[in-house]
């Protein structure tokens, strides 16, 4: 069985609407954190909302492969419980559910199985702890009134406790200042090991000064048209993405 | 429209002899009959009643349910709920029987009257002769309702052939914060009316819980009830009334608050039963200083319709009402809203607020919302709004994502939309239970 996260020639659309990947090649072997990079509308974002199993968008062609299993058939939720998790750009306030009755309810969807209450505040001390949080955000409605920076930070607890086997961090650093991005870096690098894949998209190389990548996608409307190292990240945060541009051209 | 009827004078006059009611009762209820034959029947070309078509009602063709006589025996439905929810007292019916009443000793000692309103007309005639009809009759109309009287038709009804009730009364100065409950558990099958009768006397304070109970599934049924809320100078009254009948039901309600100076009412209408149902709940502020929370639920699922109407009708100065209606509907159901703030000339600084909002769970469900003002003074704060909108999709799509199945997402989502509501029921075993009919409800 493959251990990784393929995306394979994946096309997509919004539903009855405008093309927005266009060939999509990329894996993530587990136990690697790769980087997605790019200009503003070249489809990062989308490419991490249609591996999550946003209904406002259809897959066209391609393929979505989790350890060698497709999910294209699956439903968002039903993907979450095979291990993927999407860190929103934008997460969603939901008054009336607390933080942490939530999380709690999401945990024991994921494994189909009561959680003890223990165990599972166990698991959000941890992840308070790594992230340096008061536990008042646990009694809090669900991103209800938080700031930009706690929402994203509030988005890297949940997978702290859910435990993805592959995330998908959403431009989880726009936004932020350096001391939260920092916490947020910190919370990813917790994460890493063997059974963790993680895909970062972000349009900015800051946050991998502090989560070094085990590579760099570069993606330009729709397709990945290079990749390479940490040292590619250096590049387009000097030069731009005009010689990628061109690059995508000549292709 | 060929009705065979079931009802009658002689039926009237025979109900009333029977439960041993006083002549002026009598009267009373003949008077009601004869405004009930007279009016005919509100319809969609009724503008309170555009929303709702009544047509199908069988408000004359089914027996009325009189009493019986049971004693004791209490559902297991009720006990169920009576073990939950940490009651001061409480009363139950079946059918029109008062099977059990109860009153913890302490209560009674300070004068507080609690149980059938047929034992308190044996006991204390002239409190019932001096409130009942006082607020909710079969000629109560206010505002723009008052132009169409078929908006009484089903008032008279209930108040020419209402089989049993329920009073309390709560002397001056005694407060209690402990609800007082009351179920009524109706088997269907029938047309049932009921009356409950609140006096709330100078400077006292209680909290009054009314649920409707029933199988899940019945016979076509009608069920009418009337609330009478009085209160005097001073007086709380923390009022709830839910509504939880099973499909085959019809349920009317009418209730109306008199309030004077500075008296208070937070008032709770839950409604998530029945297969038609209309909630009118009105409350008029008659001396400065008044207050009148109005807090309203409801959830529709399948091919349910709830109808709900609030009035809040100035008329001192001063005084203060907010309604917050919340609502939401899965399938084919529907949900209406109509409401009006009418401030009288004079009712100076009135502060009033009204506000409505709608979820729909599905393309077919539907939601109709009317907020009115009608004001007649000029130093005023006033307010209106209302909205139906679906439920996101990136909003579901992101509580998905966590593992949640839809189903429960959607009940996050209804409870997310409820909470402003559910927050502002300080009674916690009532909101919880609320709580628990949401997610019921979302599940199936």
């Amino acid at each position: 069985m493959a251990n990784e996260l393929e995306i394979r020639n994946l096309h997509a659309r919004i539903v009855d609407g405008e093309a927005i990947l266009k060939g999509v090649n990329l894996v993530v072997p587990k136990g690697q954190i790769h980087a997605v990079m790019g200009p503003n509308g070249a489809g990062k974002s989308t490419l991490g909302k249609v591996i999550a199993g946003d209904p406002g968008y259809e897959v066209t062609q391609g393929d979505i492969l989790v350890d060698g299993e497709s999910i294209l058939e699956l439903g968002p939720d039903e993907r979450a419980r095979k291990g993927l998790f999407l860190a929103f750009q934008y997460p969603v306030e939901v008054p009336g559910v607390s933080n942490a009755n939530f999380l709690r309810l999401a945990l024991q969807a994921k494994r189909g199985e009561e959680v003890s209450v223990q165990e599972f505040y166990a698991k959000l001390q941890k992840a308070l702890e790594t992230l340096e949080w008061d536990e008042s955000i646990l009694t809090r409605y669900l991103n209800d009134g938080f700031s930009g920076g706690e929402k994203k930070r509030n988005e890297i607890m949940h997978m702290m406790v859910l435990e993805p086997i592959y995330a998908i961090l959403d431009e989880t650093d726009s936004g932020l200042d350096i001391d939260a991005l920092k916490l947020v870096a910190k919370g990813v690098n917790a994460m890493r090991g063997p059974n963790f894949g993680a895909l970062l998209i972000t349009h900015y190389q800051r946050i991998l000064n502090y989560i070094v990548p085990d590579a760099v996608h570069v993606m330009i409307d729709g397709r990945i048209v290079t990749s390479g190292g940490p040292e590619l990240a250096m590049k387009l945060e000097e030069q731009g993405y005009d010689w990628v541009k061109e690059l995508a051209l000549a292709n | 429209m060929e009705l065979t009827t079931a009802l009658s004078r002689d039926l009237v006059l025979g109900l009333s002899q029977s439960l041993g009611e006083p002549e002026w009762l009598q009267n009373q209820r003949l008077a009601a009959w004869e405004t009930f034959v007279k009016l005919p029947y509100p319809t969609t070309r009724t503008e309170e009643w555009k929303y709702t078509d009544i047509s199908e009602v069988p408000f004359e063709s089914l027996a009325l349910e009189r009493p019986t006589g049971r004693k004791g025996a209490i559902p297991e439905a009720v006990q169920a709920r009576i073990a939950q929810a940490d009651l001061a007292g409480y009363a139950v019916f079946v059918g029109s029987d008062l099977v059990h009443v109860e009153l913890p000793e302490a209560y009674r000692a300070q004068g507080v009257i609690f149980t059938g309103l047929h034992e308190v007309l044996k006991e204390r005639p002239e409190l019932v002769r001096e409130n009942l009809f006082k607020t909710v009759n079969w000629n109560d109309l206010v505002g723009p309702q008052a132009r169409r009287p078929e908006n009484s038709k089903i008032p008279a009804l209930n108040a020419a052939l209402f089989t049993h009730g329920v009073f309390l009364y709560v002397p001056k100065g005694v407060e209690f914060s402990k609800p007082i409950g009351v179920f009524k558990y109706l088997e269907g099958g029938h047309l049932s009316a009921s009356r409950t009768l609140i006096v709330g006397d100078v400077n006292s304070q209680a909290v009054y819980i009314e649920e409707y109970i029933s199988p899940t599934q019945v016979a076509p049924s009608v069920n009418t009830s009337a609330t009478e809320i009085v209160l005097k100078q001073g007086a709380k009254v923390r009022h709830a009334h839910i509504q939880l009948l099973g499909q085959g039901f019809y349920h009317f309600h009418r209730q109306r608050a008199l309030l004077e100076r500075d008296a208070a009412l937070n008032d709770l209408v839950v409604n998530m039963g029945a297969s038609l149902s209309r909630a009118e709940v009105q409350s008029e502020m008659l001396g400065p200083g008044s207050a009148s929370e109005m807090l309203g639920l409801y959830f529709t699922t399948g091919t349910q319709h709830v109808d709900h109407y609030t009035l809040q009708h100035h008329v001192a100065d001063h005084a203060y009402s907010d309604v917050l209606y919340k609502g939401a509907a899965k399938d084919q159901s529907r949900t209406v809203y109509a409401g009006l703030i009418k401030v009288e000339q004079g009712a100076q600084k009135t502060d009033a607020y009204q506000t409505n909002r709608n979820l729909l769970l599905s393309e077919d469900a539907r939601a109709d919302s009317v907020p009115q003002l009608e004001i007649g003074a000029n130093d005023v704060k006033c307010s209106h709004g209302s909205s139906t909108a679906p439920v996101a999709p990136e909003e579901l799509f992101y509580l998905m994502s966590r593992g949640l199945p839809r189903h429960m997402a959607q009940q996050i989502l209804v409870k997310g939309h409820m909470a402003d509501v559910l927050t502002r029921i300080p009674i916690e075993p009532l909101r919880q239970y609320i709580e628990s009919i949401i997610e019921e409800k979302v599940r199936v």
